[in-house]
């Protein structure tokens, strides 16, 4: 069977075949364990039992102590990942906007302040460029995901 | 004292109301079970199925959406302890543990407050009093200066004048600050200005009070505290030392007892120190008295926790005395249990934080979609959440704290190595990875840990580092993990009983 995967923003295609109960790449075996674990054996001959679990379309999976997440992707689909907009890591309340909209701002150059369980977080340029819109003031609530400045490069 | 010990001392304790939730609701709800004390929890809406609720004799929802209106609502929680018949409270650590305001109307309405007297928590809770509390005494403090304007543009002037004299690098403290809340680095005076505005902004986020002191930034120390332990019977102990050196944003992250460069005659000195610090504000309860300890072995007073601390555990596991018991048991007038300090092994502590350590260790949030924690010889782990929980961002991010204890510092770490390998946590990210990594640094090995060892490590921020063939790995897991389906049957787990039919439904529908 054919996969893709995204890790670290790279794509990765992947075809395994079935043998019996066995999954076979290249020279790793695996195969599913009744409690749902997946036993992999390693070209060298070593086993492992990993976890794996499934949220949203990102495949999280545990091996040998790593933890790696793993985003299912349909063959062929094409990137959004250019989006430039910074969004809010997690739900939260705008502090602080350092910028005004048509600034040049360099990478790297604190756009706004947010507070989130308790703790200040900086959200920077993450390239140079100019501020295209701002769609957060000072006191706004907002969600995780938000887009809260745009950019233009 | 004496009337004290005697106007409470009579006084039996049946029913303890926990005011707190999580991990530390968990840890003090089954110290009463085990004390056999019927215990009454009481938790927010969002907090309705936590672990806690279910460890308590009897759980109470407390109304209202916000924190301020929960688990901060000191009228709302001595309702329900006035309705239940609560004859203590044990307020954990956070929300209302170190609040004398609470501390006083607990003991107003005839209920037996699990901790220091208020005056002990007002004279150690705010950071400045504190200091100058702890000058008079005699114990050292790190040089610094107390700013005692409240008014933005005051304090600022008069930080900036403090600064010449303290010198840099320094350090704004919130006065009324704890867990890395309203605290600035500052290194360059340049930044100052910016780092105060912030400090205060934060400070009055978290506190409500702004007021900000300037300290003297030791680098190169360690972090090292002493448990403290006095009844009303006059006794007050020192339960020996924890280190908590390894800080990420003034938030500890790796705790262990005994600190490994402790010597017997450092430990009695600091030990004193700690002793008459508790003494100086007459200190019932369990209490930690906080020291930076410089590399040529002097130290310093930083500050009081007048409350049981997240670390507590490793002082547990080397001394053998079971500090929350102790609580309950001073609480009630008892003299406390435990004989002459005798430390065994060494111990130590993670905590387990929803964080993205690779992304300036940034809360996380999600399900807890597999929680599988490692057991076996010498290992215990503190929680409130288990498998299927979901981690919100309404809470503090700690998810648990795994301890480990072994004969020696080394076994100890290869112990901890072997736990947080068996550890899985899937479905939202987690410090794993960071705190096992951790474990393998050369200063860490060495015991040689300071209060700056995580940004001097990892100057650029740290990120996970895995051979290729993990990679590989975790791509055919997925991969199978895909093709066979697991995603869900994993999620039909509670429900795939549909092919399996319990007999006994069979049963009682064969003879209704």
């Amino acid at each position: 069977m054919h996969h893709e995967f995204k890790f670290g923003g790279e794509k990765y295609e992947i075809t395994i075949a079935k043998d019996g109960q066995t999954w076979l790449l290249g020279d790793y075996t695996a195969s599913v364990c009744d409690d749902g674990r997946v036993l992999v054996i390693s070209p060298d001959g070593s086993t492992k039992f990993a976890h794996s679990a499934k949220v949203g379309d990102t495949w999280w999976i545990h091996y040998a102590g790593h933890t790696l997440c793993l985003d299912k992707t349909e063959p062929g689909s094409q990137d959004n990942d250019s989006d430039q907009g910074m969004t809010a890591p997690m739900p939260g309340k705008i502090l602080e906007v350092k910028v005004k909209d048509g600034q040049s701002v360099e990478a790297g150059e604190l756009l706004l302040v947010m507070e989130a369980m308790k703790m200040e977080h900086r959200i920077v340029a993450p390239n140079s460029g100019k501020i295209s819109k701002i769609s957060f003031s000072v006191g706004d609530q907002v969600q995780q995901g938000d887009t809260l400045v745009e950019m233009a490069d | 004292m004496l009337t004290g010990k005697l106007d409470r001392g009579g006084k039996m304790i049946r029913t303890v109301l926990v005011a707190n939730r999580g991990e530390i609701a968990c840890r003090i709800l089954r110290a009463c079970s085990e004390a056999g004390l019927t215990s009454v929890a009481v938790y927010a809406n969002n907090d309705a199925g936590s672990m806690f609720t279910e460890l308590a004799t009897i759980a109470v929802p407390l109304e209202g959406d916000t924190i301020a209106d929960t688990y901060l609502n000191q009228e709302q929680i001595l309702a329900i302890a006035g309705a239940h018949n609560v004859d203590a409270i044990h307020p954990g650590f956070g929300f209302l543990s170190e609040r004398a305001d609470f501390a006083q109307a607990v003991t107003d309405a005839g209920i037996n407050w699990i901790g220091p007297s208020p005056q002990a928590i007002e004279m150690m809770g705010d950071k400045m009093t504190a200091r100058l509390t702890m000058k008079a005494a005699g114990v050292p403090v790190i040089p610094g200066e107390e700013i005692a304007s409240e008014d933005e543009e005051t304090m600022i002037s008069d930080i900036v004048e403090a600064s010449q004299r303290v010198g840099y690098p320094l350090l704004l403290k919130a006065s009324s600050g704890g867990g890395g809340k309203g605290m600035r680095k500052v290194e360059d005076p340049a930044d100052l200005i910016d780092a105060i505005k912030g400090a205060r902004r934060e400070a009055i986020a978290a506190f409500g009070d702004g007021r900000v002191y300037v300290e003297r930034l030791l680098t190169g120390s360690k972090h090292v505290e002493i448990q403290i332990l006095a009844d009303k019977h006059g006794r007050t102990v020192h339960l020996g030392e924890r280190e908590c050196s390894v800080q990420r944003r003034h938030q500890k992250v790796f705790e262990e007892s005994p600190c490994p460069v402790m010597t017997e005659g450092l430990r009695s000195r600091m030990g004193e120190a700690a002793v008459m610090a508790a003494e100086a504000v007459d200190y019932v309860g369990a209490g930690t008295v906080e020291f930076l300890l410089a590399s040529n072995g002097e130290f310093f007073f930083l500050e009081m926790n007048t409350r049981i601390q997240v670390e507590h555990p490793v002082t547990e596991m080397v001394t053998g005395v079971d500090l929350v018991r102790e609580q309950l048991r001073i609480a009630a007038g008892e003299p406390m249990s435990c004989g002459e300090l005798m430390l065994r092994g060494h111990s130590i502590e993670v905590r387990l934080y929803a964080e993205d350590a690779s992304n300036n260790f940034l809360p996380a949030i999600g399900p807890l979609a597999v929680f599988r924690p490692p057991s076996g010889p010498g290992i215990r782990l503190d929680t409130g959440v288990r498998e299927g929980d979901i981690v919100t961002p309404n809470y503090d991010p700690m998810l648990a704290k795994l301890i480990v204890w072994a004969p020696s510092r080394e076994e100890a770490l290869q112990r901890m190595r072997r736990a947080l390998d068996e550890f899985v946590v899937l479905g939202t990210t987690t410090n794993l990875r960071f705190l096992r990594e951790l474990c393998d640094q050369r200063n860490v090995i060495s015991g040689r840990t300071d209060t700056m060892l995580i940004e001097r490590v990892w100057p650029n921020g740290w990120q996970p580092d895995f051979a290729e063939s993990t990679l590989d790995a975790a791509l055919i897991v997925a991969a199978v993990s895909e093709s066979a389906g697991l995603n869900k049957t994993k999620l039909m787990q509670s429900e795939s009983i549909d092919g399996l039919v319990s007999p006994f439904q069979t049963l009682n529908r064969r003879y209704p």
